[in-house]
């Protein structure tokens, strides 16, 4: 391959502006002033590994979820009817974890999300409706034949095999000390080569060399050990197997053509319903595979649990800066925007400030995000269409 | 009095006006012509106040004047007409011709009252009740000139107000303008790129070329020939009519339809040779872009059989694609284009098979096709990174052929390629479009401007009202002949079939 003569200009004002690296910027400066905060009230530190892990946990099922919502915003489309699904599919779970086993349980709930994300995907394909419109009514649908599954009370599993063999699905932790360690060098290498290659600096090279930094260092000052629980390390390799597939290879590309322009993805001979109905079956599918391992952590299950999860959801995707017309998105910064929105919350009760202002705050966070986005889109291009 | 613009510079990053000279005088009709990314919109923005200029003046009836808004602008007393008519299409005609005005009810009888006597003025009727998105392009065009007029404007900006219309429509155009020079004495900016129309219309010119004023002039006595070169800069204009005489060997038969039919289309056989370029000629709604998609596979209601080499074609535009067509829509940003991508990320979607292994993008060889793709078209942009919507029309229109010609493509079909841009890019694709068939390709081109037609095909369909009408070869007709045709005795106003592409 031949090397174009003038190396393509980057526009660093644009590589490093609020809108590209705004959702790095936020959580860094949140993590950092927690930070501090925590050392100067005496507090519990916030920055120590027992609170780091415990973020990653609490944030992990919501950031996997999120990581498919931004697929299908990217597609164009909208699901609102995950925490439902993701409910249903617990329910499922629990409730058939004895009489099928847990491998058959975890097939039914695999199955039932996945038939859900076929009907939500179908109407809106099939009969034209907006999926704004079809996932409001499953969201309650589905929510209804929770409470149907469940009649109206909670379930619980209580064989002393199958609570054995949930904990060892959802309770098992890794020791990724060392593999940080590696990730960290083998992304410095990566920046270290780049930058012999390109010979002079990209914007790439300081993201690799930042991060890598920061899981090296991480990983080295708790002497290699650092643990994460089972939903934390899926969650990492899932959103890992997200981004790989969108930005590198040819069904990430169709992906982001259908939401930039439908008709014209179609035109160059792109399946668009097929997408498009694949980003439904993924988005279920992964909110049933939440549902799975919320199931299993609680190895119980009331009608109303996950209730209003899909807005935070959607709310990470959106201070990831995806786009809700489709065609743009990242799942990286949609799983900073989880963090983000969780380190919060974790912010809020490590320091004690009442919970009541929680949601103003949250709110306040993801409006604020999307005017930086709407803003800085405006200024970028002409005022023409 | 009289708006005299004498200097303007306007400092963006590519286009930009370098010294702008303009003189529009009050009850005539002034045209503005260039090539694409000339500087036209610019200059258009800045006199309707969507831009402030950033040197020089805008002078209007004698004083100084710098706008910050369109509104502004609209009421010292400048209305302008975009060439995309952004009317609201779920409101009625009266609301949208009132559209800026205060007051508390949507519609008055006041307003009653002033729209039928605008429609005097003008003597064009319009039902002031119907919804805007039941109309035809040409009525549009109507609405958006009454919307302008009824800000009591005394200079009228019109950007390209007919180049979405069918003939009968301009004329309609043509004749409002005329009327509000003459009649009522208004001072007009027509933009155009149909010389035709500048000729017969103007008693000025003014061409722009590269952001600066290169030629002045009365219209009277000029030739087309002399303005043409004034906006290319060389005399490419010539180029088009040597091509036509050539007589060409053509091969075996490639595409075959038979009984292909469609909403908006009745059944229709055609054949077409190896290293063959057809052109259809039709006016808007007869039909034209409904036989390409159905061609093409994109129209799921469409009936019949496309055979390509043999081969019968499932309808579904993956599989027109990967047996070797390629459709070159009409709505370039609409259609063509994923507005946001790169031209390298829009060059490479139709083939990505080609630039990866095993689902692997080769960024740096999708990067290099976009390169090839600027070079070998001569688009005018920085580099592969360009967003395509920054691009203009012309060079738009380059990306959505070019993105076609690296991969194993038989059969390019072409709807109204050369639409809506200049002089020297549509020679070039006209030029294009005979290396293909020289090349042993095949080719299907729907114009509606006859004259393309006359120089790049072998062969010439005429259609009309969904059906084809007439079959010549193109060296034995000639443009009045395919107008006559084409528009019929009982020319019935053709819309509807096409309000979606353009509409909202």
């Amino acid at each position: 391959m031949t090397q174009p003569k003038n190396p393509p200009r980057i526009d660093w004002k644009r590589a490093f502006g609020l809108r590209e690296m705004g959702v790095y910027y936020a959580l860094i400066l949140l993590v950092v002033s927690l930070a501090f905060l925590t050392a100067y009230l005496g507090k519990a530190n916030y920055l120590s590994v027992q609170n780091l892990t415990n973020v990653l946990y609490q944030t992990s099922l919501t950031a996997m979820m999120a990581a498919a919502m931004t697929v299908i915003l990217v597609t164009g489309n909208f699901d609102l009817s995950v925490a439902s699904v993701a409910a249903l599919s617990a329910a499922v779970m629990v409730g058939t974890a004895e009489s099928l086993g847990v491998a058959g349980a975890f097939g039914a709930a695999m199955g039932v999300a996945i038939l859900c994300g076929l009907l939500n995907g179908s109407i809106v394909m099939f009969l034209g409706i907006n999926a704004f419109i079809v996932t409001l009514g499953t969201l309650t649908a589905i929510r209804g034949l929770v409470l149907i599954y469940t009649d109206g009370r909670s379930l619980q599993v209580s064989g002393a095999e199958a609570v054995a063999q949930l904990k060892a699905l959802e309770g098992a932790t890794f020791d990724v000390g060392p593999v940080m360690l590696l990730a960290g060098l083998v992304m410095l290498a990566v920046a270290g080569v780049s930058l012999l290659r390109e010979k002079r600096l990209v914007p790439m090279q300081i993201g690799m060399t930042l991060g890598g930094l920061a899981l090296a260092a991480l990983s080295w000052a708790n002497e290699m050990v650092f643990v994460l629980r089972a939903p934390v390390v899926i969650t990492a390799v899932f959103v890992g197997l997200v981004w790989f597939v969108l930005t590198f290879t040819t069904v990430g590309r169709r992906v982001y053509a259908v939401g930039g322009n439908p008709e014209a993805a179609r035109l160059s001979g792109v399946n668009v319903t097929a997408y498009r109905l694949g980003a439904f079956v993924l988005c279920s599918a992964t909110a049933g595979f939440a549902g799975i391992l919320f199931g299993a952590r609680l190895r119980s299950m009331t009608p109303t649990a996950l209730s209003g999860m899909e807005l935070t959801v959607i709310a990470s995707a959106i201070l990831g800066g995806t786009s809700l017309f489709g065609g743009a998105g990242s799942v990286i910064k949609t799983v900073a925007g989880a963090l983000l929105l969780f380190s919060l919350t974790n912010g809020f009760n490590i320091l004690n400030l009442g919970a009541n202002y929680q949601g103003l705050i949250e709110g306040i966070v993801v409006v604020a995000a999307a005017a930086i986005y709407t803003v800085g889109n405006g200024k970028a291009r002409s005022k023409t269409s | 009095m009289q708006l005299k613009n004498v200097r303007k510079t306007f400092g963006l990053y590519v286009h930009a006006l370098r010294g702008v000279d303009l003189d529009i005088h009050r009850g005539r009709v002034h045209g503005l012509l260039g090539a694409n990314g000339a500087g036209k919109s610019t200059l258009i923005k800045i006199l309707s106040g969507a831009y402030a200029a950033t040197g020089g003046q805008v002078i209007w009836r004698g004083s100084e004047v710098r706008w910050s808004s369109p509104k502004q602008a609209n009421d010292m007393g400048v209305a302008t007409i975009h060439q995309h008519i952004p009317l609201v299409p779920t409101l009625s005609v009266i609301e949208n011709v009132f559209l800026g005005q205060t007051g508390l009810w949507r519609v008055n009888a006041g307003m009653r009252q002033s729209f039928a006597a605008l429609c005097d003025r003008v003597g064009y009727r319009l039902d002031p009740d119907a919804l805007v998105s039941d109309l035809s392009i040409g009525a549009r065009q109507m609405v958006a000139i009454f919307q302008a007029l009824a800000t009591g404007a005394d200079l009228i900006v019109m950007d390209e107000p007919t180049a979405s219309l069918a003939s009968d429509e301009r004329e309609i155009v043509y004749a409002t303008v005329r009327k509000l020079s003459k009649v009522e004495n208004k001072a007009i900016l027509f933009v155009s790129h149909f010389l035709d129309e500048i000729t017969a219309l103007t008693d000025e010119v003014t061409v722009l070329r590269d952001g600066a004023t290169v030629f002045r002039s009365p219209t009277r006595g000029l030739v087309e020939a002399q303005i043409a070169e004034a906006i290319v800069g060389k005399e490419v204009a010539a180029m088009e009519k040597a091509t036509a005489s050539r007589a060409r060997h053509v091969g075996e038969p490639v595409l075959q339809v038979t009984g292909l039919s469609a909403p908006g289309l009745a059944p229709i056989d055609l054949t077409l040779n190896k290293g063959e370029v057809l052109g259809v000629a039709g006016l808007l709604g007869s039909g034209r872009s409904e036989l390409l998609h159905a061609i093409y596979g994109a129209d799921r209601f469409a009936r019949g059989e496309v055979r390509l080499n043999g081969q019968l074609m499932r309808r579904s535009t993956g599989a027109a694609v990967a047996a070797g067509m390629a459709l070159v829509p009409e709505d370039r940003f609409g259609q063509g284009l994923v507005p946001d991508f790169e031209i390298w990320r829009n060059m490479t979607l139709p083939a990505l098979d080609r630039v990866s292994r095993f689902g692997l993008l080769d960024h740096k060889a999708e990067v290099a096709r976009g390169e090839a793709a600027i070079k070998r078209l001569a688009i005018k942009a920085p580099d592969a990174q360009s967003i395509v919507s920054d691009l203009s029309g012309g060079n738009a229109q380059k990306v959505t052929i070019a993105k076609w010609l690296f991969s194993d493509v038989q059969l390019f079909l072409l709807d109204e390629p050369t639409a809506g841009i200049d002089i020297g890019a549509k020679t070039e694709i006209l030029r294009l479009v005979r290396q293909l068939a020289e090349e042993g390709k095949s080719v299907i081109i729907v114009s509606s401007e006859f004259e393309e037609l006359m120089a790049a095909c072998d062969r010439i369909i005429v259609m009309r009202d969904g059906r084809k009408v007439a079959e010549k070869p193109a060296h034995d007709t000639n443009e009045h002949e395919l107008l006559l045709l084409a528009g019929g005795k009982d020319s019935t106003s053709p819309h509807s079939s096409h309000d979606r592409a353009i509409g909202a």
